[in-house]
């Protein structure tokens, strides 16, 4: 069953995971050339670094658009049916889900490892000044966990119906107006921080995300 | 006698307009149930309900024996259903359609497959999306066959498919169920059609199960006579006046349409004064039109 699920859903998003892996391994490549760690003229560490972080925005927004990419297309042939024919198969319906979800999780891996191995082959060619460390397995984990969340959220919800889209994208919206309100009426409570935090700061599943993404550091 | 389906008092409503109510089917187990219904009659829905698709407000589903929806995967390890609209995966060629559902049917038979996609003429290699109505109805009819299922819910597998191809997949379908005994629910609104394989029939009209019996009894139990003299009310009479209006010809003459005629019952009419002068059969057709007109006139 696994085989034959993976092997759909491999076909529906093949081109994607391949752009997004030639992406993954050209990041990290850019971010170190960028940064001026190849052949270095002259050694600003702190300038260089922020310029490696910069760079390292690039990794969440992959793994965003990856975990996207892959959701949509475990979903969207069932939704283009009705959902008709995964409901009328002999298994219940969370083995089903399973079998969408881990296809779309194996699809996650060779994205992992371009950047990976797009992380060794860039540090591999920098020059690497005394006290800074590459961490090209760590940023590959990282990335690969947050890919993992990206695709979990947009998995589920586009597992749900219309109408789950709908509460879900009209409570953000909700928020986002409400904040807005108060701050014409110049009330100073920061909804936003209040209610997107918890998602976004440790332990929110979403923190995976967030902050600075170093392949070179301290 | 076993039942393959059985519903008892099911209810479901869709909007404001449209309602099943207390709809109770009885498919006996081994039947080619024809379920008839005109366009928008609840025949779709039905089947959805059958198969847990749809949840009832209220009443009962036993499909094979189970508890429906609640039995659903288990139920559909021994039931194959061709809808309406094809549900296939639009991007799977013919051979990736066969080796999916292969993957999922336990009593799937790969030879079976292999033969009716010979006895078809499917390309292997042709993608779903790009399959003519007429290939999408083979391809479905065969992955419901080659499944080896129980019970085969099938609705409205032929519509829209030309003569030949309709001929080829009644013809695969029949001979299953002669090889294996298996149960066909199979909705139509082409009561010729299913006249020629039912041995059992349901009516649907606006929701509600209109009738529900032997095809050699909704065929042969209908009739329409002409009588002169008629009496106003048919009294106790050994038949069931479906419909009644004047007649064309001679003056005093009403044509009667009726169900559960037998031909010892002319002695009714001589009992109430009144001269049966023909007894027409009625083909399938003319018998669901006015058993649906009958149906219509009582709800008023």
């Amino acid at each position: 069953m696994f085989a034959q699920i993976f092997r759909m859903q491999g076909r529906a998003s093949a081109l994607g995971v391949t752009l997004a892996a030639v992406a993954g391994f050209m990041v990290p490549i850019m971010a170190v050339q960028r940064a001026g760690f190849v052949n270095p003229s002259g050694w600003d560490i702190a300038e260089m670094l922020t310029m490696v972080e910069s760079a390292g925005s690039l990794f969440p927004l992959l793994a965003i658009v990856l975990g996207l990419l892959l959701a949509v297309a475990a979903w969207s042939p069932d939704h283009r049916g009705q959902h008709v024919y995964a409901l009328t198969l002999p298994i219940p319906r969370w083995h089903y889900v399973v079998l969408r979800f881990a296809a779309g999780t194996v699809l996650l891996i060779p994205v992992i490892a371009a950047v990976w191995v797009g992380g060794l082959v860039a540090t591999d060619a920098a020059t690497i000044p005394e006290g800074l460390r590459v961490y090209p397995g760590t940023i590959a984990l990282r990335f690969g966990l947050a890919a993992l969340v990206a695709y979990a959220a947009v998995f589920a919800l586009a597992a749900g119906t219309k109408r789950t889209a709908a509460i879900i994208f009209g409570t953000l919206v909700g928020i986002i107006l409400v904040q807005a309100l108060l701050e014409l009426a110049a009330i100073r409570v920061d909804v936003l921080r209040y209610t997107l935090l918890p998602l976004t700061d440790w332990p929110g599943p979403f923190e995976m995300l967030f902050g600075r993404w170093m392949l070179i550091n301290v | 006698m076993s039942h393959a389906i059985e519903t008892t008092d099911l209810h479901y409503r869709a909007g404001k307009s449209f309602e099943i109510r207390d709809l109770g089917l009885r498919v006996p187990a081994g039947a080619i149930y024809g379920f008839l219904g005109p366009n928008g009659s609840g025949k779709t829905t039905t089947i959805r309900l059958l198969l847990g698709l749809l949840r009832p407000l209220g009443g009962t589903i036993a499909v094979l024996g189970h508890t429906m929806p609640r039995e659903q995967h288990t139920v559909f390890r021994r039931v194959a259903y061709v809808p309406e609209r094809p549900h296939l995966y639009a991007s799977l060629t013919v051979r990736d359609a066969m080796a999916l559902h292969a993957a999922f049917h336990p009593r799937w038979e790969s030879a079976i497959a292999q033969d009716l996609s010979r006895a078809f003429e499917l390309d292997a290699d042709a993608r779903v999306e790009r399959l003519s109505k007429g290939e999408m109805g083979k391809l479905l009819m065969l992955l419901a066959l080659a499944q080896r299922p129980d019970l085969l819910m099938l609705d409205e597998p032929t519509d829209g498919l030309d003569p030949v191809v309709r001929r080829d997949v009644l013809m695969a379908l029949i001979d299953y169920v002669s090889e294996t005994g298996a149960t066909v629910f199979i909705s139509s609104h082409l009561v010729h059609e299913l006249e020629r394989i039912c041995d059992w029939v349901g009516v649907m009209d606006r929701g509600r199960l209109v009738a529900e019996l032997p095809m050699h009894s909704f065929k042969n139990g209908i009739k329409r006579l002409r009588v002169r003299n008629a009496p106003v009310q048919p009294g106790d009479a050994p038949f069931q006046l479906l419909a009644r209006e004047v007649g064309d010809g001679l003056a005093g003459t009403e044509v009667w349409v009726v169900r559960g005629w037998l031909p010892t019952m002319h002695q009714y009419f001589e009992g109430v004064g009144a001269t049966l002068h023909e007894v027409v059969d009625l083909d399938l057709e003319e018998g669901f039109v006015e058993l649906l007109r009958t149906a219509r006139a009582a709800r008023r």
